[in-house]
């Protein structure tokens, strides 16, 4: 079985700030690191390598050259290879031109049985490479994936989580997966994995090794935009309740709250 | 070592509330005074309610609240933020609790000097917060960072996990204001790095927990903030492995790593539960250490990992494993820093023991631990901060024995374990303090030392109003 599992380079931070001039997020002086949504991803296929024989799985990043450190990352987790689609023409690519290019990708390396992608990446905060992705090459998609039930060569069935409860999903293969939180624990690379991670090589994929449609990549073939992009207003209007009478406060209070329909 | 105390009454309460406010004085009102009759250490087992909580915003007027109390014979149990663990904030004799909780400013981060200026009542985690913004660092890192109050850490000589790099938290006071118990505001050190001329009163003040004086104003020295760090997590499948592997690691990595924790089976196991997560090699670990280096680069931390990594292997881990990114330095040290709280979610009723020893008898005093676990039939998980020689021994209460059975049972364990550790050529505690827990190990294991401490505390406290009844 062959394995794909897309991953990215997302800042390491929990707080991204956005340029409100230019509506795109503050990138410099930030660390990188694999979208820790992804290691569910990686951890998921790892555990099938370990399962089924004769299973390989391929890491596929799509960014600027300094995202070989997540495909090695993706390596030294258990994947045995990594694959950097990388090109100056890629640039500004929105989530479509992103999914195109990674569906030339995935088409150069000669297809998949699975690709696995995480639920989103914690910058974009999208969620739609994947499911896009699925569209482009005419693959079924099976979203927030929580356990895989059964597998075998020709399907496969899973476990969704989806408001209020499970959904037990089979669909054939090839299939796109994009995994949740609660499908594993991401193993913590060993010292072997690392040394692997190390010394591996990363090839590059670049616009002409993909022959990609120039006209469908980076900014130029991207056919959304970001308008504008801004914090939410939070606004509140505090009450407080005056009263020594501590009965007394709580009869207003309950009787505010069904004022406001909240009780 | 105590007084006869005088009781407090409405008219010294008016005093009170003329010198820090109406809203700063609390009296007579249980439900808000028991907040303030009980730390970390044994909760409810070890709780004593106060007369009055008074929380000064200024050392003057906590100098005229110490000069009240020395008019009237009160005791005064100065507080923090409650997080210690062995009792020193509990006022066992009544009296006047000084709560610290609204000095919590931070004066002033002069970078050209490298100097913070803090109030006592600062969370820790705040100022390292803070300083980080400006690239400083203060290198203090208690367990209870993100709870404990600075004056607290200073009045224990407070510990945690990067001591082996930089040292307890008495390493980075420059200097200290405090009102003394006989009544003056004095200032010790200050924004300077070295002092020859004379006594060297810091280090007098520094784990005195409230005896001598109440602490107004802190000085703390400052460094650039170190750049990346890597966490490696290292099962063993005996202690003695893990334990000599600490010296030899730091030796042939030829770099001094930020912290090395060890955590034991029994710890691994409750720890992981309550953190709902695993480590590798449950099953067959006996130990594991959690080893932490910092670099400046990316390259340079892989260099040392793969030092440490290939050493560690040699010499008996079963594996190690790389945290080089937030999530997975964060899954390894939940473990470690949530130890006694996932004890705790177990048996509520949990202390936490406290010894030092040299870093070569930690397995002499492991193998002591596990004898007198033996003897009372009770489990007792260990964790603590290997390259310093501190551990921490837990004993677990058995089901059915009942609590208060269990405080006479857990005292004499501790103690015993604690003595353990001053014969091996340690301490009855490396960074908890005595509080009124372990008061009665000192005259024991540091007789001389004893008598002279007494001496200090008569000059500073001559009428023993500062925290009565804590290490003396």
């Amino acid at each position: 079985m062959k394995i794909a599992i897309l991953v990215k380079q997302v800042p390491a931070t929990d707080k991204v700030k956005i340029n409100k001039e230019t509506g795109t997020m503050i990138r410099e002086n930030l660390e990188s690191e694999l979208n820790p949504l992804d290691m569910y991803a990686v951890e998921e296929a790892v555990r099938l390598k370990e399962k089924y024989e004769k299973t390989k799985v391929i890491a596929i990043s799509m960014g600027p050259p300094f995202a070989k450190d997540v495909l090695k990352d993706a390596i030294s987790m258990g994947a045995d290879e990594g694959y950097l689609v990388s090109d100056r023409k890629f640039g500004g690519a929105d989530t479509w031109a992103t999914a195109y290019t990674l569906k030339k990708a995935i088409e150069k390396l000669g297809g998949f049985d699975i690709i696995f992608t995480g639920e989103r990446a914690t910058d974009g905060e999208t969620g739609q490479v994947g499911p896009s992705l699925a569209t482009q090459l005419d693959l079924p998609i099976l979203t927030y994936v929580s356990k895989i039930r059964e597998l075998s060569n020709e399907s496969i069935v899973v476990e969704r989580t989806i408001e209020g409860g499970k959904e037990v999903v089979s669909s054939e293969l090839p299939v796109v997966l994009s995994v949740v939180k609660e499908i594993n624990e991401p193993r913590i690379p060993n010292f072997s994995g690392k040394m692997k991670a190390k010394k591996a090589e990363i090839p590059t994929l670049t616009a002409k090794d993909l022959d990609v449609d120039p006209e469908k990549i980076g900014l130029f073939g991207s056919p959304t935009r970001v308008v504008n992009v801004y914090y939410p207003k939070m606004t509140r209007k505090g009450v407080i309740i005056k009263s020594k009478d501590p009965e007394a406060a709580v009869d207003e209070l309950i009787k505010f709250l069904k004022e406001k329909d909240i009780i | 070592m105590t007084r006869e105390y005088q009781q407090i009454d409405e008219g010294l309460i008016k005093e009170l509330r003329k010198i820090s406010g109406e809203k700063a004085v609390i009296y007579e009102d249980k439900e808000q005074l028991s907040a303030y009759a009980k730390d970390e250490a044994g909760g409810e087992y070890y709780a004593h309610m106060p007369d009055a909580v008074v929380k000064p915003a200024s050392a003057e007027e906590i100098l005229s609240i110490v000069k009240l109390a020395n008019k009237y014979g009160i005791p005064i149990t100065p507080r923090g933020a409650g997080s210690g663990l062995s009792g020193a904030a509990v006022p066992i004799y009544g009296g006047i609790v000084l709560s610290l909780e609204r000095m919590n400013n931070i004066i002033e981060i002069d970078k050209t000097n490298m100097v913070a200026v803090v109030e006592p009542g600062v969370v820790t985690n705040d100022l390292c917060k803070r300083v980080a913004e400006e690239g400083l660092y203060y290198a203090g890192y208690p367990m209870s960072v993100e709870t404990s109050f600075i004056g607290g850490n200073v009045a224990t000589n407070a510990g945690g996990s990067k001591v082996i790099k930089y040292g307890n938290t008495g390493h980075h006071v420059l200097g200290i204001e405090t009102v003394l118990g006989y009544g003056d505001i004095v200032e010790f050190g200050g924004k300077r790095r070295k002092d020859s001329s004379g006594y060297n009163f810091i280090n007098i003040m520094v784990g005195s927990e409230g005896t001598l004086g109440i602490f107004t104003k802190i000085y703390l020295n400052l460094i650039p903030l170190p750049g990346k760090t890597v966490d490696l997590l290292i099962p063993f499948r005996s202690l003695d492995e893990a334990i000599a592997n600490v010296a030899i690691t730091i030796k042939e990595s030829s770099v001094l790593p930020t912290a090395v924790e060890f955590i034991d089976k029994i710890s691994v196991e409750l720890g992981s539960r309550y953190n709902n997560t695993t480590l590798p090699y449950q099953e067959e670990a006996t130990a594991y250490l959690i080893v932490q280096f910092e670099g400046r680069t990316k390259k340079e931390l892989e260099e040392i990992y793969e030092k440490a990594g290939k050493v560690s292997l040699e010499n008996g881990a079963i594996d190690v494993f790389i945290a080089d990114n937030r999530t997975f330095s964060e899954k390894i040290w939940r473990i470690r820093r949530n130890w006694l709280e996932g004890l705790k979610a177990f048996d509520p009723y949990v202390p936490t023991g406290d010894v030092v020893v040299p870093t070569a008898k930690i397995p002499d005093i492991m193998e002591f631990i596990q004898k007198t676990s033996k003897k009372y039939s009770v489990t007792i998980p260990v964790a603590g901060h290997a390259a310093d020689g501190n551990l921490h021994p837990a004993p677990m209460k058995p089901q059915k024995m009942p609590p208060k059975e269990w405080m006479k049972v857990s005292e004499e364990i501790l103690k015993e374990i604690a003595l353990a550790a001053a014969r091996l050529g340690g301490a009855v505690s490396g960074e908890h303090g005595i509080g009124f827990i372990k008061k009665g190990l000192l005259p024991v294991t540091k007789k001389k030392e004893f008598e002279l401490m007494k001496i200090i505390k008569e000059d500073f406290d001559p009428n023993y109003i500062m925290n009565p009844g804590k290490l003396f």
